[in-house]
């Protein structure tokens, strides 16, 4: 395997490889010096487990999502997708409503991505694909759903958060959502923070 | 001069152009109680002039010459920022010298910011009713935005809770640490959200295991699950603010353990880590005052009638000079 390092994150790194004959990716999660042996191996496998977990289901679910291939002890192995993030390009109201139509599959599915931003979806020539399952959750409520749409509302200009709620209208359940949406953004906490993106 | 009595320790501290003269404190007995707000305020308001006095002294000054006071708004305890307030507003009056409410949890940090000499850092923040990792932010006015917090309480109150229902005495976090280092490791719950972190799990787990485990096994896992949350969500904020430097402050920023995990963090990255000396972590006078003199400085102006106190202060309402 010739591992080519290609994206360095907090938690992990992000390795193409090319010896199999198709483009793979692998992400693998560090040895974190700071948490005791026994801690940082049950995270690291925990969520790793997790984050594959949420990959397949959200494949199931229809949704623009890259394919895994295997799944090692702190490591996934998964298929390279070719584009540019969503965060380094001009992107239009196309772009955004489909964007939205991506999570209203997710969200459908019980899936609540965790880190929906700019950063985490790459614009493919079949449209956005969603990546960065890191920090997803399974069976949430309408709160964890909530917090979606407003990480993507914090990162994007208004019209364009606009056409992305046209997209999410696609999830029947969309309506509570929205609701909690503007709950969250009451509440002190969420109205004071300005939540960025990489 | 600045005063500071936001929970257990009234202090009294005078700057001059940054450089700290005197640094007085009076700290209320903890015992294996816990704070009662009311009574607190009492042993509080019997030992203010004291203290007052002992910085005066301290300083090789006289009250006709403090030119400005400033005292902690907030957040705390009510009764305990009453006492704090009172004495500050008098002084002024009596003095006729400017006044000025300040943040304690922006006290904490600009001392730190102050005396590490850092210009931008992302900052931790660790006391005891307050976990935050924030970022000066120029919009829509100079502040400490907050990028991660504890979502229910602090840590610090975390670690006293704990020593509380273990029987350490005194009921401190510094009893847990010293706990600690006899300990071995058990599984414990560890939950990041994000930048976002929660420390309520931990607790109720610790307290179930009371009993049933070593209190020493229980206080090392407890620090090691809790401190490493910590940093976690401190190396995220780094990647995502593309931070090089960390200032720690706040009374848990005393814990040597917590102290060599982020050393950690800051060989694999190459962040400079900036700490205050463990007198100025700890609640005191001395932070309330360089931030007073920053803001009187910059021209900062207020009525007695607003120098009010706000029990829950945020850090990101406080304007920063
Ligand atoms: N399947 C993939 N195909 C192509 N590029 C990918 C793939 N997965 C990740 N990447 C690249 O690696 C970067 C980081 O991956 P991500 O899963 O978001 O890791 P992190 O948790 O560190 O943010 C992405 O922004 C993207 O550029
Ligand atoms: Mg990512």
């Amino acid at each position: 395997m010739t591992l080519r390092l290609i994206s360095e994150g907090a938690e992990s790194k992000i390795y193409a490889d090319d010896s199999f004959g198709v483009p793979l990716i692998v992400k693998a999660r560090e040895r974190k010096g700071y948490r005791i042996e026994g801690l940082d191996e049950s995270i690291r496998r925990g969520r790793t487990r997790k984050e594959a977990k949420a990959m397949c289901k959200a494949r199931e679910s229809g949704a623009n999502v890259p394919g895994i291939i295997a799944v090692g002890r702190f490591s996934i192995f998964m298929e390279r997708k070719r584009g540019k993030m969503l965060k380094d390009v001009r992107f239009g109201n196309k772009e955004m409503r489909a964007a939205g139509a991506q999570l209203a599959k997710l969200h459908a599915a019980g899936i609540a991505h965790g880190d929906f931003t700019p950063a985490n979806i790459m614009l493919c020539s079949n449209g956005p694909c969603i990546m960065d399952f890191g920090l997803a959750g399974i069976g949430g409520g309408d709160e964890e759903k909530a917090i979606d749409l407003l990480l993507m509302k914090r990162s994007v200009e208004k019209p364009q958060f606009s056409s992305f709620i046209k997209g999410y209208s696609a999830y029947a359940n969309h309506k509570p959502v929205l609701k909690k949406l503007a709950d969250i953004e009451r509440r002190g906490r969420y109205k004071a923070r300005t939540l960025q993106t990489v | 001069m600045g005063i500071e009595s936001s929970a257990h320790t009234f202090g009294a501290g005078i700057v001059d152009r940054g450089k700290v003269l005197a640094n007085e404190k009076s700290m209320f007995p903890i015992g294996t109680n816990g704070m009662i707000p009311g009574k607190v305020a009492e042993f509080h308001s019997s030992n203010a002039l004291k203290v007052v006095k002992a910085a005066l002294d301290r300083a090789g000054t006289k009250l006709s010459e403090i030119e400005g006071i400033s005292y902690t708004s907030g957040p705390g305890l009510g009764p305990c920022l009453q006492i704090g307030q009172l004495i500050s507003k008098t002084l002024a009056k009596t003095l006729s010298i400017s006044i000025a409410p300040v943040n304690h949890c922006v006290a904490h940090i600009e001392i730190t910011r102050h005396f590490a000499k850092m210009r931008d850092p992302l900052v931790l923040y660790v006391s005891g009713g307050n976990s935050q990792i924030l970022k000066l932010s120029e919009e829509p006015f100079r502040h400490y935005s907050v990028l991660g917090e504890t979502l229910d309480i602090g840590v610090g109150n975390m670690l006293d809770n704990l020593a509380r229902r273990l029987g350490l005495n005194p009921a401190w976090g510094s009893s847990v640490a010293k706990a600690a280092e006899r300990g071995k490791y058990i599984n414990m719950p560890y939950t990041v959200k994000g930048m976002d972190f929660s420390f309520t799990g931990i607790l109720t787990f610790a307290e179930k295991m009371a009993g049933k485990e070593m209190p020493e096994d229980i206080c090392f896992s407890v620090q090691e699950n809790a401190f490493a949350m910590l940093c976690e969500a401190t190396e995220r904020a780094m990647f995502l603010t593309d931070s090089a430097e960390i200032c720690v402050s706040g009374g848990v920023a005393q814990s040597r353990r917590l102290k060599e995990m982020l050393a950690q963090i800051s060989r694999e990255h190459g962040a400079r880590i900036g700490y205050v000396s463990d007198e100025l972590n700890a609640d005191n006078g001395a932070m309330v005052a360089l931030v007073g003199e920053k803001m009187l400085e910059s021209g900062f102006k207020a009525r007695l009638s607003d120098c009010v106190i706000d029990q829950k202060y945020r850090t990101d309402e406080a304007m920063v000079y």
